[in-house]
């Protein structure tokens, strides 16, 4: 067991955990975030996708040592008010159907587009390629992101 | 399906024995009839106590919040939006302000065609469609006769709108909560009047699903998301041969890791319980275990193949079907001008969904409470009141959000684990499969063959049909009444009523007993039935020399099809040339009532397969929420995608080779090309399900498209054992390559 301090969703945490222990695991069941969802814990299937320092990794194969002294950012994080430009453009085009892969799918498509904010078909097929939809929904993230990258831009020239 | 009746006792065992060999003698009392209106005006699922239930299906409180109850599960097809939209439009509801609530086990929720609950077979709106208009309109009228009571006028006046009662000739209004009561002692209407189809507000427009914001902000409830107080955890481990026992396990290599409570034996395998999950699958790795491989130890995919093979070129036949001639295929021969033969083979599939199986469970000395991802909850209560002998009103089933279900969660395997579990440590246990145990203990979509064989006029034309065949079941684990000895008529599906206009047909069949575990899985036998039909269809086509959709129009008469694939070649452009290099494929059946056609546009380089445009036609009566039913034809295509190119299950030394999503593929969004739907209106006289018809018409468009291309006709799947790949559909990627040069 070892103390484990870091910045989850903007807040300080601290957890006492088998330092092998996946960043996946102890969100679900040591602080009780269940919308990082496990898939396949070989980060092949993207559902556990979270962000670590701004960028989109695979906390199935994290493990939380590595995230000390971090920042951490799930889908719970993202806004819960639905507010973030990726969570309007999701609903907007009604992108879920079953919902278990989305939030990795959204956690991908937010760093995608903070580190590339109008990003064509090929860097979206590229960024997205390690988040499996088994309902088949991938033509509606395509759009929604789209999508999201002019409301950001909007919110932008609005600010 | 068929509409027979479903004997408990049956499907029970059959039930269990899916779920790791059990085999009880329960039975319970015999199923008289249920008035459904009459059980559903008598409900006992009032929440509190001011919650006024007006039927099974609808409550309302005295401040105007009106509940609806969904009987059907969600999975992603949106059932839960969907069919409380139709309550509400009957009922005249804010939709704005209701609140959908997930139903309990009771006969008010069984779906009306089989009396029986289940979620599945695409079916949920055809069988509830006029039950929902019927429960809205009967507490709409309710809730008119109580507000004209007390205006003192006649409720011929009166109408309902937006969750108020108004008196239209004097603009009078009451709030549905203000009447509720009064409406609960009304008696319900014999025959309540439907709304038509012109006067709908919600039917037909697409609505946001109800559960959409808990899918964007990480708080939606699946089953591996419950938790109650005092919850434990376990992980299991079945026997990695099919039908494998375990032999011996030692308890105490585990006992002292962390977290550990106990190891506990379920049906064919053990489970490691711990505190924690995270605990529970640690420990399992470490723990001492054998199995005992039994009888199936030396299946594997070749065995199986000479199965097969031999059942094909065998004599052992149960017809099925005889139209006109009906000639066997063996006497077709010196009969006409030409006799054409081929054989299509589909391949065993996982169902894979993204949430793995897992189901809480609480034993208790009084009773059993499941919580779980379930499509089938009554077979759950049924079997967990079996297993335990307790009456079933001491078994309560709740059900969470499904992520995914495409059949798998008709099977109750992993609920009967979490409920031995649970007796077995005496307190409230969540077991969760890791991805390979989901992988490998699946119970698969079984492996099909089929052989055509045509007789041909001097044109061309077809004039009889001869076709064999071969299937393991499908329906025995989740339907077992309809299944005989020798018959299972989901593995017919597609084949029994044909819309193609030739004269003579025959369809023979061959239950095939294997030992590896098959079930229902999306697109049933539809799927490789019409693979094979479609890609015949289309040899048929190329024999005469005529175009594939002008030689589909020539042996189609029935209108709907005749204009789900006229719409299909204007939407497409089919009789425009395609661009060079580009070749489409096309193909079209009817499957769960809707008829269905895909165009699919590609080019084909070495062995890369790039789709370019895929367009789809569907006629499914009306589309209650035409946004919902898109989205589901366009997963359906992708997940056919999957299935032409990528998806297979193999077997070797009596167990599934396959572990995880690395090597069971499905597509991924770079291979994923435009898809184009569109939905033709037919009117609600032939309500069609639109959950398990896209990969239907897409697999055979694809293996046809590819022929236009290249001449190579490909009859096994996945194409990936012929070498083929998808390729990336990026345009823009191509654009950026060429621009570099």
């Amino acid at each position: 067991m070892k103390d484990v301090t870091f910045i989850l969703n903007g807040q300080s945490t601290k957890v006492e955990v088998d330092p092998d222990k996946p960043l996946l695991w102890v969100l679900r069941e040591d602080l009780g975030l269940t919308g990082t969802k496990y898939g396949c814990g070989m980060a092949i299937c993207g559902c556990c996708t979270v962000h670590l320092d701004g960028d989109a990794i695979r906390s199935c194969v994290t493990p939380i040592s590595r995230v000390q002294g971090k920042r951490v950012t799930t889908i719970e994080g993202l806004s819960s008010d639905l507010s973030h430009p990726v969570q309007r453009a999701w609903m907007q085009v009604q992108v879920p159907q079953c919902g278990y892969c989305q939030p990795g799918q959204m956690m991908s498509a937010a760093c995608l587009l903070a580190q590339n904010p109008k990003p064509n078909d090929t860097y979206i097929a590229e960024a997205m390629s390690g988040n499996l939809c088994r309902c088949g929904t991938y033509q509606r993230v395509r759009k929604a992101i789209h999508l999201a990258a002019s409301l950001a831009a909007e919110k932008r020239v609005a600010e | 399906m068929s509409s027979e009746r479903v004997s408990r006792r049956v499907f029970l065992s059959a039930s269990l024995a899916a779920g790791g060999g059990l085999l009880l003698g329960y039975s319970i009392s015999s199923d008289s009839v249920v008035n459904k209106v009459l059980a559903a005006s008598n409900p006992k699922n009032s929440s509190t106590a001011t919650d006024i239930p007006l039927n099974a299906w609808i409550r309302i409180t005295p401040n105007d919040e009106v509940t609806l109850i969904s009987s059907q599960s969600e999975m992603g097809q949106g059932i839960m939006t969907t069919l409380p939209a139709v309550l509400a439009e009957e009922l005249g509801a804010d939709w704005s302000r209701v609140k959908v609530e997930i139903s309990t086990v009771a006969p008010a929720y069984r779906n009306p065609r089989i009396n029986w609950q289940f979620t599945g077979n695409s079916e949920s709106t055809t069988s509830f469609f006029e039950l929902m208009r019927t429960m809205g309109a009967s507490a709409r009228e309710m809730l008119i006769a109580a507000a004209a009571k007390r205006w003192g006028v006649s409720a011929e006046d009166c109408y309902a709108d937006n969750g108020r009662i108004i008196h239209r000739p004097t603009r009078q209004i009451l709030r549905f909560g203000d009447v509720a009561e009064d409406a609960a002692r009304t008696p319900p209407p014999k025959d309540p009047k439907l709304k038509t189809e012109g006067e709908w507000k919600l039917l037909g427009k697409s609505l946001s699903r109800v559960e959409l914001a808990s899918k964007l902000n990480g708080t939606a409830i699946f089953g591996i998301d419950f938790t109650v107080p005092g919850l434990v955890h376990a992980a299991v481990m079945q026997s990695p041969v099919h039908g494998g026992t375990v032999s011996n396990f030692d308890k105490e290599s585990v006992a002292k890791l962390p977290g550990v409570i106990d190891v506990v034996p379920i049906p064919n395998g053990v489970a490691v319980v711990a505190r924690q999950y995270w605990q529970a699958r640690q420990a399992l790795k470490s723990l001492n275990v054998t199995f005992a491989g039994g009888p199936n130890s030396e299946i594997s995919s070749e065995t199986l193949d000479k199965q097969y093979r031999a059942a094909i070129d065998g004599n052992s036949w149960k017809t099925v079907k005889t139209e006109g001639d009906g000639h066997r295929a063996e006497d077709m021969k010196g009969k006409f001008a030409e006799v054409y033969s081929q054989e299509y083979e589909s391949q065993f599939l996982a169902h894979a969904t993204m949430e793995p199986m897992n189901c809480t469970a609480h034993v208790t000395d009084d009773g059993c409470t499941i919580w779980g991802p379930l499509q089938g909850p009554e077979l759950a209560k049924l079997a967990v009141s079996g297993m335990f002998k307790l009456p079933p009103e001491k078994v309560t089933i709740n059900r969470t959000l499904l992520g995914g279900g495409f059949g798998r969660r008709l099977l109750v395997d992993f609920v009967v684990q979490a409920a031995l579990v649970s007796k077995a440590v005496g307190k409230p246990v969540k077991v969760v499969w890791s991805r390979e145990e989901d992988m490998q203990h699946d119970v698969y979509r079984p492996a099909t063959l089929n052989r055509i064989t045509a007789a041909l006029d001097k044109i061309g034309k077809p004039l009889a049909l001869a076709h064999k065949v071969v299937s393991p079941s499908i329906l025995q684990f989740v339907y077992a009444p309809a299944v005989t000895e020798d018959n299972d008529p989901s593995c017919l599906e597609g084949l029994m009523e044909t819309h193609y206009e030739i004269p003579g047909q025959r369809v023979d069949f061959k239950l095939l007993r294997i030992g590896v575990p098959t079930s229902v899985l999306r697109t049933t036998g539809y799927g490789p039935n019409i693979f094979a039909v479609e890609s015949f269809i289309d040899e048929l086509a190329f024999k005469a020399k005529q175009d594939p959709y002008n030689f589909r129009r020539g042996l189609l008469k029935d209108e709907r099809s005749l204009k789900v694939l006229e719409t299909l070649a204007e939407k497409s452009d089919w009789k425009k040339k395609p661009p060079k290099g580009v070749a489409r494929g096309l193909a079209y059946t009817e499957a769960f009532r809707t008829h269905i056609a895909h165009v699919v546009e590609l080019s084909v380089k070495d062995i890369l397969v790039k789709i370019h445009h895929i367009t789809c036609v569907i006629d499914c009566g009306v589309a209650l929420d035409p946004e919902i039913c898109k989205n589901s034809i366009e997963g359906g295509t992708v997940w056919g995608l999957g299935v032409a190119f990528k998806s297979n299950i193999s077997f070797k030394d009596g167990r599934t080779v396959e572990t995880n999503f690395h090597d069971f593929q499905i597509p991924l969004m770079h291979e994923t090309p435009p898809i184009e739907v569109h939905i033709i209106n037919s009117g609600t006289k032939g309500m069609g399900g639109t959950g398990e018809v896209g990969p239907i018409t897409l697999v055979p468009a694809v293996a046809n498209a590819i022929f236009a291309a290249t001449g190579k006709r490909y009859r096994s799947l996945p194409l990936s054992r012929h070498g083929l790949s998808l390729a990336d559909t990026n345009h823009e990627r191509k654009k950026h390559k060429a621009s570099d040069v």
